[in-house]
């Protein structure tokens, strides 16, 4: 059986804090009816919705029952994850590919303003052997920090030039969230702008088997071993698999990647991905973040973050590069070929890898 | 959202919210049988697999990287290597006072790091106590007085 393409038609994303004017649902509601119309699409063609929610984040149980219609799935086929937001586009883009699906919602949020995200976390850890000593998930990412500092020593200046080189990215995007939010305090040897930008997100994205400019070359999908301190918290495999896979899935080498889009809650993250793909010289992420043009052009968490929406938005972003549509972002010769990464909580225990590329 | 469902007096509505439930987490019989070894006999047991032969602490049913049941209990050391750490600065109900230091620990004998608090860490100069954490020190493993086979009887120490 041939599998059919999969083209990308439209993306939309709504970033805030705390706006009392408009509840989840409404949202939800915009910020898909704005992906159809940017996609030239009406709610009556599309035929499956896929949804990316946390019951935890959202403060509402049942999963996503309350939520899930605001993104059009009443009396349609959907699917609902509470995983990263690029995994509901893996299976929409299955859907597709297989024939069972022609024109696909995408949809993925979390509302850090509503609920205590980080907080929620800590409830996520073995209640027998780790939950008990209070870690949260940006306390692992402490932990990774000194792992990779403990093997590569200090950087020196790298870490701060990244953490410049995000923030002025992030200061560029017309996607980032432009007033004060939520500060967590963040655990040694993390330093506070290093951390996330809480925010309010939805994103959505309209997907489908008609031709567009932008089609999904790839994807790949991979999961660690269950508990953080048995990772190889610096290499990251299961990050560095899933892009593997999604490059083979496009038949083609991560030379000819002119974009990559990571999700990560922290800098560190972000940085050590680069290291993971192979993209930095061990050692040598925090200096290749700051220095590369071509990674997180829209500053990353720095410029807005809440789980599960985040894959999806960094596909978004893609998806923007690849089109021209990026704004003040958009690299100076539109690229041809983008990777999106997205990764769940804890401590980014599963990865998920799209590879888009124009058509 | 139009105009149409905002006329201008109305005042904009926050529901508070709060999730409290209880759960009862089953253990299981590998776990409780951990937690009985540090309760009775005040030693760390891990559990060996066939295949990859990792000792696996804290000890479990299965090693998840082979996919296969673990074949025998052995301990490990007292003492071992403080691998990865963080110095915790938010306070948190149940928790110690921050700063507070949790790390990872690979105890002698064993192939995987199991985590705790790290105790008598000076954090006068959390840069420095960071600092002096990142060369992977030497801790040995204490018990509290009173042990209830969890986790939290006990901790680890520098040496
Ligand atoms: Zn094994």
């Amino acid at each position: 059986m041939n599998a059919r393409p999969v083209y990308l038609h439209g993306a939309a994303t709504s970033v805030g804090w705390g706006d009392s004017r408009r509840s989840l649902t409404d949202m939800i509601f915009a910020t898909v009816t704005d992906a159809l119309r940017q996609s030239d699409a009406h709610m009556d063609a599309v035929d499956s919705v896929v949804i990316a929610a946390h019951d935890l984040i959202d403060g509402r149980s049942l999963s996503s029952m309350v939520t899930a219609p605001a993104a059009g799935s009443y009396l349609k086929d959907e699917m609902r994850v509470d995983e990263d937001g690029l995994v509901a586009a893996s299976f929409a883009a299955a859907r597709i590919e297989a024939g069972e699906a022609r024109l696909s919602v995408v949809a993925a949020w979390g509302r850090a303003s509503e609920g205590a995200p980080d907080s929620v976390s800590r409830v996520g850890f073995d209640p027998a052997f780790e939950k008990p000593l209070g870690l949260q998930e940006l306390d692992i990412s402490a932990v990774r920090l000194s792992a990779w500092l403990a093997r590569y020593g200090d950087p020196g200046d790298s870490r701060a030039a990244a953490t410049a080189a995000r923030s002025m990215r992030a200061g560029r995007s017309p996607r980032a969230l432009r007033v004060p939010s939520r500060d967590s305090v963040l655990a040694y040897p993390l330093r506070q702008a290093e951390g996330p930008k809480w925010a309010d997100i939805v994103v959505a994205m309209i997907i489908g088997a008609a031709p567009s400019p932008v089609r999904v070359g790839g994807v790949g999908h991979a999961t660690d071993l269950p508990r953080p301190g048995e990772r190889d918290l610096v290499g990251m495999p299961a990050l560095r698999q899933s892009a593997e896979m999604a490059l083979r899935g496009s038949a083609r080498g991560i030379d000819s990647i002119d974009l990559f889009e990571i999700d990560g809650m922290t800098l560190v993250e972000e940085a050590l991905a680069l290291e993971s793909l192979g993209l930095a010289a061990p050692g040598h992420a925090f200096e290749h973040y700051a220095l590369a043009e071509n990674v997180n052009r829209a500053g990353g968490s720095a410029a807005a973050w809440c789980y599960p929406a985040m894959g999806l938005m960094r596909l978004a972003e893609c998806f923007h590069q690849l089109s021209g549509t990026a704004g003040a972002t958009q690299l100076d010769t539109a690229p041809r070929r983008a990777m999106a990464i997205g990764s769940s909580p804890l401590g980014a225990q599963t990865h998920t890898a799209v590879v888009l590329e124009r058509a | 959202m139009k105009d149409v469902h905002m006329p201008n007096d109305v005042e904009l509505i926050t529901i508070p919210g709060n999730w409290n439930f209880d759960y009862r987490y089953f253990a299981g019989e590998t776990a409780s049988r951990f937690f009985a070894e540090l309760k009775n006999s005040r030693r760390i047991m891990g559990t060996r697999c066939g295949k990859c032969r990792r000792l696996l602490v804290p000890a479990r049913t299965f090693c998840e990287a082979c996919y296969v049941e673990t074949v025998s209990w052995e301990p490990v050391g007292e003492e071992g290597t403080l691998e990865v750490f963080t110095i915790v600065a938010a306070a948190f109900p149940g928790m110690p006072p921050p700063p507070f230091v949790i790390g990872y620990v690979t105890l002698d004998g064993a192939d995987t790091s199991i985590a705790n608090f790290i105790k008598g860490v000076d954090l006068s100069d959390i840069h420095a106590a960071g600092k002096s954490l990142l060369s992977r020190p030497r801790v040995r493993t204490v018990f509290s007085a009173e042990v209830q086979g969890r986790i939290t009887d006990f901790h680890f120490e520098l040496i």
